[in-house]
């Protein structure tokens, strides 16, 4: 088509855009409204759900953290507050409120023992030990949750992942790369030695004395000079079941 | 778990690096702590009294993971004890190391119970009876400590609630009660 000259020439143009956004935005308000609709309904029916099977939340770890799966998709939180419709109905803040304290007192006991740095399957065995008397079992969902919650005061609580476990650190420590994988390495047998690391991870001698140190300095691993071979061992309680019993004395 | 007489030990003690004394402050502190405890426990249990550093006390190595404290090792867990007041050096050299399970103090107060339950209030015993007569029997004044024994009478003397004297025919010293 031949380009129009002149003023109108633009102004058409202009007027033209402006028309199409307008249509666009009316569409996009309907599918939003739709989905709205559509959410509401789903959430007055989640509600609904959540009413009927109140006790198998309370009770069953696995239940309840589908039923979390299920909320995060609908933009619910029933964690985000201890008032309102969902803590009333499930108290299930109180829960969470409750393990948090319970995970920081453990982290605090076993922390002369692990550096503050203990194994999730730890945890939650301790926390089970000390929860004796509760109804409710505790998983390791619950856990991260209620970690996931104490992020929030800023107090250093963190999960992080080391080989195939999850670590729970409790003290404001970043772990460098190089600490994570030695971590990684001990989960073998609980201990490694400075030759393992050079021979296993192909690092300089330097490299490796100096990370050790490091971990040994935080109060995350323990030297072991007893062996027959005189080689030193470093052991790391935090990945050993060692600590759990430790703990369990202390707490 | 293992067990060492009546004791149960604790898990501590199947972990190498609790054997190695630990260079770092912390971790060195929590570990003197577990120790402290144990050995405290074993004595009280067996009724030991006195600990040789050189000799094999069965709490200085766990054969089932090859693992022994070193000297250093010992003298500072014992040291440990002997700062908190329960424990005492024997020789200048810190050889040997009286465990104080029950503090003298203590110790006396056990011997009053154990004279008026067996109503010896005016009555005379020697020493060695007390150790190991059949009136001590079953309690734990039975089988004491001489050492201790003697420091904790002394101290009932000096509150007036005994008096100590020389034996004429024997070397035994004798007690004469008068609580």
């Amino acid at each position: 088509m031949r380009r129009r000259a002149g003023i109108g020439g633009l102004q058409n143009a202009a007027a033209a855009r402006d028309q199409y956004r307008l249509l666009g935005e009316n569409v996009a308000r309907l599918r939003t409204d739709l989905m709205k609709e559509q959410l509401s309904t789903f959430r007055s029916q989640l509600e609904d759900f959540a009413r009927k099977h109140k006790n198998d939340i309370r009770k069953n770890p696995a239940f309840r953290s589908q039923f979390h799966e299920m909320c995060a998709k609908v933009g619910v939180d029933p964690l985000a507050s201890n008032k309102g419709f969902w803590a009333e109905l499930l108290g299930i803040g109180d829960f969470y409120y409750e393990l948090g304290v319970q995970i920081v007192d453990v982290c605090l006991a076993t922390r002369p023992h692990n550096g503050g740095l203990i194994n999730l399957e730890e945890l939650c065995k301790l926390l089970s030990q000390r929860r004796k008397g509760a109804r409710e079992v505790v998983s390791e969902d619950d856990c991260l949750r209620a970690i996931g919650k104490l992020k929030v005061l800023g107090s250093g609580f963190e999960v992080i992942t080391v080989g195939k476990r999850k670590l729970v650190r409790s003290v404001p420590t970043e772990l460098k790369k190089d600490h994570n994988e030695i971590l990684e390495l001990s989960q073998a047998q609980g201990f490694v030695t400075v030759e393992e690391v050079e021979r296993r991870l192909s690092w300089s001698s330097g490299r490796a004395t100096d990370a050790l140190e490091t971990l040994l300095d935080e109060g995350l691993a323990m030297i072991d000079e007893g062996h027959r071979d005189g080689k030193r061992r470093y052991w790391f309680p935090c990945v050993s079941s060692v600590s759990s019993f430790v703990a369990s004395e202390t707490l | 778990m293992q067990k060492l007489g009546e004791l149960k030990l604790p898990p501590f003690f199947n972990y190498p690096p609790y054997f190695t004394l630990q260079p770092v402050r912390e971790t060195r502190e929590k570990q003197i702590q577990l120790w402290k405890e144990l050995i405290l426990d074993y004595c009280r249990t067996q009724k030991i009294f006195v600990v040789g550093l050189e000799e094999d006390f069965p709490l200085f190595s766990n054969p089932a993971i090859e693992r022994s404290l070193n000297h250093e090792a010992r003298v500072a867990f014992l040291s440990a004890i002997v700062s908190d007041g329960r424990a005492e050096w024997m020789d200048k050299g810190h050889r040997r190391c009286l465990i104080l399970w029950h503090r003298i103090q203590d110790w006396a107060d056990i011997i009053l119970r154990f004279v008026k339950e067996n109503g010896l209030e005016d009555s005379v015993m020697t020493v060695e009876e007390m150790r190991s007569g059949i009136e001590s029997r079953g309690t734990d004044v039975h089988g004491m400590d001489r050492t201790v024994l003697m420091r904790a009478l002394k101290l009932l003397e000096n509150k007036g609630k005994l008096a100590i004297f020389k034996g004429t025919s024997t070397d035994d010293e004798g007690v004469k009660f008068s609580v």
